[in-house]
């Protein structure tokens, strides 16, 4: 920063009502850094991304300002304080809830203007208030200069100049909350106040020139000449011709890294040797160790092949190694019979690592299977998130979500989606109607597949071929589009106007990648580990009250007779239910375990109608609570039937496909 | 769904000819919404609405009126990609859309360089990249800035 470090802090005379309740909250336009600083003012962990709309529910954390506890509140961004426009409801409830707290407005300091006309809006709050000018060094790069003292003795409020991603300027920035103050009248006095959807914009008119005044007298710009590299990727992003080529290029490398790296070399890793050969036998030792029974476990082979791969069949092969080791099938010793005692050791151990053990197939599936693959997977996507790409690919599908009735916007919900259905569903409401939100959240459920299920299908992908593969992926976006463009016409409500920022493209920052990465896992492993628990302890007892048999038998017409598959296929789609995935990884399962017993139409049948399943039992909730009970009953509703109608008709489809 | 019927308006006192469909003067106003008075987006000038009838005969019998103004004012959509522009009047028919792109700093007045057309429109204001559909371009009018001008601010 320049030599502008020196913060006028004036007006000490007006200074801040006695805080009994002592608070501040963080407010400014979408994508300014209040995240970060909120981070780094309470040291707490919240999702920072490089596009407006990250945060959409408060976060409360505390800071110590002069050795005092003092809670600090992050907010959802806005560009307007009018509680009529839904999307500034959040922010404007806080401030309406917190009467005695500290307003510090960060502003983007590129962005000088948009940040003063918020500006002028909460001073009308008449409220102790202060400005945060951060991203000082972006406005350093872009050429412009703030006169900071100039600017405080305006507004008549402390301004203080961050950095909040180098930290520089928090320390400032507390010791200046003490004399955040009301604003000058000449920024705090109300414009006419009037009435109607016209006056909004009049008023914006009238503070806008207001703050030219204050601009005039305190911003430069001197552009440099030429653009930087970042900004010239940001235009080619969104160039109808270059914009593809980067959308398939970032199409690819993710598959590459997600669906070859993360499901294939690391799935192929942890499975094999970790649990297979290593996790396993050792759970299988010690349980036998402490539960005894008299029987023997059986012996199978465990094959593992090192590969870098290239492409889904070909790769450079590093090493191979095969292995005799124990199996979680066993043989009572011949001509015994079991005493009560031994037979309750029997169904412990079974349900620890039996067939339908906790160890042997909860843990084997959740922690070797799925872990790697959301591991790679969150980590492509939080560099995606950063970058500032996700809203330009909102500018290309613009158009195409027309016909779904939805904007471009919509597209960042589905992106997200495919990290994790239930997070995406709450993000709809960055959308601004609820036509919008329905529909997304409809297609989120119902044709967005979640990392883990991603990972997984990929991997099933390799069981059938290109042509088959190619099917499946054009047949969810079509599925997708027919939904969306069926609800769109049944939905009476209204699609909003496409108007979006374009946040600039940043070189994403490793610290925070890392962090945001270790934070979605750590949410996973607590979150979707015990549901895979219970799906599996649902199976084991299912079995053992020999309920499964009959469950099985009861759905023969529906899996046997309507999708052609294998009865004992049932379980997958059963615990389905719960969690999508998991479903999916049963049929994986049965698709490429040690006897497969699906043809190549068989898992493409089973692909298309799990895929096509409620993602889970807690994105069903998180419909429930965004869009109230009656839509989610609704989507649940349709949903099932739709993915097992079309799940048959591909069925009927085989011999005119021919795969 | 239904589509207001269209009919076109001319500012008696600058010639700016524009959509309006719903209310007409500014809010606030105390006949509320019997008030027939239409505000042209260009001049803010106040003039009661022609009556359609009046229109129709107008328009059979009458030359078309000369436009002076609307020649130095363009629709967004015909400046060309790099062009710079100054904002002259949003002809949105709802005030919330002129409001949505006013909180961008999109005012009369405000000048804003045209970056890409294709798919989207996408406009620079300030250090704001905005992408904006070609539906909004059009309702967004500006003054052509010369490009020996603009590249001086
Ligand atoms: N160069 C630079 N980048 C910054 C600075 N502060 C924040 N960023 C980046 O700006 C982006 C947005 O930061 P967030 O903290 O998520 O913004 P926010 O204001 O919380 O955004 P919303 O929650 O969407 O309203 C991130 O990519 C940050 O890395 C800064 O001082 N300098
Ligand atoms: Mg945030
Ligand atoms: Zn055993
Ligand atoms: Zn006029």
């Amino acid at each position: 920063m320049k030599g502008n470090q020196d913060t006028a802090t004036l007006n000490v005379g007006r200074a801040a009502t006695t805080a009994q309740e002592a608070a501040i909250v963080l407010v400014g336009n979408p994508n300014v850094g209040k995240s970060v600083l909120f981070s780094k003012l309470t040291g707490k962990f919240v999702i920072i991304s490089n596009y407006p709309g990250t945060t959409v529910e408060i976060a409360r954390g505390e800071t110590r300002l002069d050795g005092e506890a003092v809670a600090v509140i992050d907010t959802p961004g806005v560009n307007e304080l009018s509680s009529r426009t839904g999307d500034a409801q959040v922010t404007c409830d806080v401030l309406r809830d917190h009467p005695s707290a500290k307003i510090v407005q960060v502003a983007d300091a590129k962005n000088l203007r948009r940040a003063l006309l918020l500006t002028l809006q909460l001073a009308e709050l008449g409220r102790p208030q202060m400005l945060v000018l951060n991203m000082m060094d972006e406005l350093d790069r872009c050429g412009g200069r703030i006169d900071i003292r100039k600017l405080s003795e305006l507004l008549g409020v402390p301004v203080v100049p961050t950095v909040a991603t180098a930290g520089t300027g928090i320390h400032l920035l507390q010791k200046n909350v003490a004399v955040a103050c009301n604003a000058s009248d000449f920024v705090a006095r109300a414009v006419a106040p009037s009435s109607g959807a016209a006056a909004d914009y009049d008023r914006n008119v009238e503070r806008l020139r207001r703050v030219n005044e204050v601009m005039g007298q305190c911003y430069t710009l001197d552009r440099p000449r030429h653009p930087t590299f970042a900004q010239k990727i940001g235009w080619w992003a969104t160039d109808p011709l270059r914009g593809t080529l980067l959308l398939a290029l970032a199409l690819y490398f993710m598959f590459w890294f997600v669906g070859l790296v993360g499901a294939g070399t690391f799935v192929n890793f942890f499975e094999e040797v970790v649990f297979h050969r290593h996790v396993s036998p050792w759970a299988i030792h010690a349980v036998d160790a402490v539960l005894p029974f008299p029987h023997q476990h059986a012996m199978e082979p465990s094959e593992y092949k090192l590969e870098i791969p290239l492409t889904p069949t070909r790769g450079i092969a590093l090493m191979t190694s095969t292995r005799e080791v124990l199996s979680s099938k066993y043989n009572l010793a011949p001509g015994v019979t079991l005493s009560w005692w031994q037979e309750a050791l029997r169904f412990l151990h079974d349900f620890l690592v039996g067939e339908y053990g906790a160890i042997t197939m909860a843990f084997s599936y959740g922690f070797a299977i799925v872990l790697p693959i959301v591991a790679t997977f969150f980590l492509v996507f939080s560099l995606l998130e950063d970058s500032g790409y996700l809203p330009r690919l909102a500018v290309m599908v613009n158009r195409l979500f027309r016909g779904m009735g939805l904007n471009g916007k919509a597209v960042l919900p589905m992106v997200l989606g495919l990290g994790c259905d239930t997070m995406a569903t709450m993000t709809t409401r960055i959308l601004e109607t609820r036509k919008e939100r329905v529909i997304t959240t409809l297609l989120l459920a119902l044709a967005v597949p979640c990392s883990a299920q991603l990972g997984v299908l990929m991997a099933m992908m390799a069981r059938i071929s290109y042509p088959a593969a190619a099917f499946w992926v054009l047949l969810m976006v079509g599925v997708a589009f027919a939904v969306g463009w069926l609800a769109a016409r049944v939905h009476r409500g209204q699609t909003s106007d496409f108007i979006m920022e374009l946040p600039p493209m940043r070189l994403p920052q490793f610290g925070n990648i890392a962090v945001k990465t270790l934070a979605r896992l750590e949410w996973y492993l607590t979150e979707v580990i015990p549901l895979f628990i219970l799906g599996t302890a649902i199976l084991f007892f299912l079995d053992r009250l020999d309920l499964l048999s009959k469950i099985t038998r009861v759905c023969e017409p529906l899996v046997k007779g309507w999708l052609g598959l294998p009865p004992e296929t049932a379980n997958a789609f059963l615990i389905g239910f719960l969690r999508r995935d998991y479903g999916a990884v049963c049929l994986l399962d049965a698709a490429t375990g040690s006897n497969p017993t699906l043809s190549a139409h068989q898992v493409l049948v089973a692909m298309v109608t799990i895929t096509l399943f409620m993602p889970c039992i807690a994105t069903m909730f998180m419909i429930a609570r965004e869009l109230g009970k009656r839509t989610a009953l609704w989507v649940t509703l349709f949903i099932f039937p739709f993915a097992f109608l079309v799940g048959g008709i591909v069925h009927r489809l085989e011999h005119i496909l021919g795969f | 769904m239904k589509k207001p019927p269209h009919h076109y308006h001319l500012c008696p006192l600058c010639g700016f000819e524009f959509e309006r469909t719903e209310t007409h003067c500014a809010d606030g106003c105390p006949m509320g919404r019997f008030c027939n008075l239409i505000r042209c987006p260009n001049c803010q000038y106040e003039f009661p609405a022609e009556p359609r009838l009046l229109g129709w005969v107008r328009r059979l019998f009458c030359r078309e009126p000369s436009r002076a103004t609307q020649r130095e004012m363009v629709g967004l959509h015909e400046l060309e990609v790099g062009e710079q522009g100054e904002l002259v009047c949003l002809s949105c028919e709802q005030h919330s859309r002129r409001n949505a792109l006013a909180v961008y700093g999109l005012v009369p007045g405000s000048r804003l360089l045209l970056q890409q057309k294709r798919p989207t429109f996408v406009i620079r204001v300030g250090e704001t990249e905005l992408a904006i559909e070609t539906g909004i371009a059009r309702e967004i009018f500006v003054k052509r800035i010369p490009r020996e001008e603009a590249a001086f601010q």
